[in-house]
């Protein structure tokens, strides 16, 4: 059964958000187990991976770490689309948006067009 | 001589000349991919012509006449004998080649692979907040400002925001999803990853210049016209709309206002695309951009040949 390891790091992040609490390797691994065979050392190194990547942080209790989301999903998910506008249009190359930000004049110009300027023949 | 003034004479007038020549007439709109051709070929004449200038000044036209083996024996002589053969001329033209050569690779270089880390890290993002849309072949994200766009490489995605979706109706959202495939298919960003190299290994050339932003907008009106082969063209006239309003409000101004309203414009009233004739002129002038200066270098060599091989043949 071959899972990508990006894959797994998804689906432990989705739990961790939905936590909204700290959590060891141990109770996402039982979490984890209630739908598929997966091994304690699977988890452990992936979430370990996603503590260097700066998603998790951790803090020692006990013998075992600790992890929780550095920021929540909606924060980092608006961050991402943030960073998609930015690097559209001005820094070319890396990708491209159906359109770019408009301001609310150009907006606007764009409504007036689609009356100007009524559908001719068929497409 | 007269080969080495005029292949170097060319790119200075080209580089001012060019970008006017090619702006004008509205032509580019009818024809997208030809434009996008042409300006292609216009920059790359510029770089070759300035290279070959450079080659033919470096290399006298009697040794390449004297066949390739005359030309291997002079490359010989000037590499055991050092720089010490070599005239002035020779060194001021390789050097010109070779700073203009080493400018563009190290520039494609940069370009190249900032693009493709960016790239890299947005896709693991995506992979951890998005979701696959196997219906839409998209990856959609939870958001709701919105949004649509690709990210290109090997593993080329659409990407489209919840916020999207539910402003757009289905057939919309097909059409707006079918202009990203079409850059992703295009490999449209390996055309702005060249003009993104040019433009910033030169800059302050007006065509270099004037390539980059004209080529990012021809690309959005390509995309557009292959949707359009597909999906009614007033849907994607309403989609533009339809995400460009209820947006939030740019804090950064592009060029983007004036090629959005181009783009509804020439959905809703789509203009005759160019005649045979017209199209032909364009392809012509593609091959004559591309193989002028190459002819230029070539022809006192060639003349030069003739001398000295085919003087019977001409009765000389």
């Amino acid at each position: 059964m071959a899972r990508s390891l990006g894959e797994l790091e998804a689906v432990i992040m989705d739990r961790m958000w939905s936590y909204r609490r700290p959590a060891t390797v141990r109770d996402v691994l039982e979490d984890l187990r209630a739908e598929r065979s997966i091994a304690y050392t699977t988890v452990m190194t992936v979430m370990d991976k996603l503590h260097t990547k700066g998603l998790l942080r951790r803090e020692l209790v006990g013998k075992a770490y600790l992890y929780q989301a550095v920021a929540s999903k909606e924060a980092y998910t608006a961050d991402l689309m943030r960073d998609s506008l930015a690097r559209s249009g001005n820094q070319a190359a890396t990708l491209v948006h159906f359109l770019e930000r408009l301001t609310p004049e150009e907006a606007g110009a764009l409504e007036a067009a689609l009356q100007v300027f009524p559908p001719r023949g068929r497409a | 001589m007269t080969a080495v003034a005029v292949l170097a004479a060319y790119p200075v007038v080209a580089a001012i000349v060019l970008p006017r020549l090619l702006s004008g007439g509205g032509w580019a709109e009818r024809a997208p991919r030809l434009a996008i051709l042409l300006w292609l070929a216009a920059c790359g004449s510029v770089v070759v012509s300035v290279l070959l200038a450079a080659f033919a000044l470096a290399v006298p036209a009697s040794v390449i006449g004297h066949g390739l083996a005359a030309l291997f024996a002079a490359c010989a002589a000037w590499l055991t004998h050092g720089p010490g053969m070599t005239t002035t001329t020779t060194g001021i033209a390789l050097a010109v080649a070779g700073a203009v050569a080493a400018r563009i690779v190290y520039r494609a270089a940069v370009v190249f692979t900032r693009a493709r880390t960016e790239r890299r890290r947005h896709a693991e993002m995506l992979a951890l907040l998005g979701r696959h849309d196997g219906l839409l072949d998209a990856i959609v994200v939870d958001y709701d400002e919105r949004l649509a766009y690709c990210l290109p490489g090997r593993h080329g995605k659409a990407v489209i925001t919840t916020g999207a979706l539910r402003n757009l109706s289905l057939e919309q959202v097909a059409a707006v999803l079918a202009h990203e495939q079409a850059h992703l298919r295009g490999r449209h960003h390996l055309v702005l990853a060249v003009a993104e190299t040019l433009a910033t290994a030169f800059p302050g050339v007006p065509l270099f210049e004037r390539a980059r932003a004209e080529l990012a907008r021809l690309i959005e009106l390509l995309a557009d016209d292959v949707a359009a082969r597909r999906h009614p063209r007033v849907l994607i006239a309403t989609a533009l709309v339809g995400l460009a309003t209820g947006r939030a409000p740019a804090f950064a101004l592009g060029a983007g206002g004036d090629t959005a309203l181009a783009r509804v414009r020439r959905m809703l009233n789509p203009e005759k695309p160019l005649a045979r004739r017209q199209r032909l002129a364009g392809s012509f002038a593609i091959a004559l951009l591309l193989a002028g200066p190459a002819v230029v270098a070539l022809l006192p060599g060639l003349s030069s040949f003739l001398v000295h091989h085919c003087h019977r043949l001409l009765g000389l």
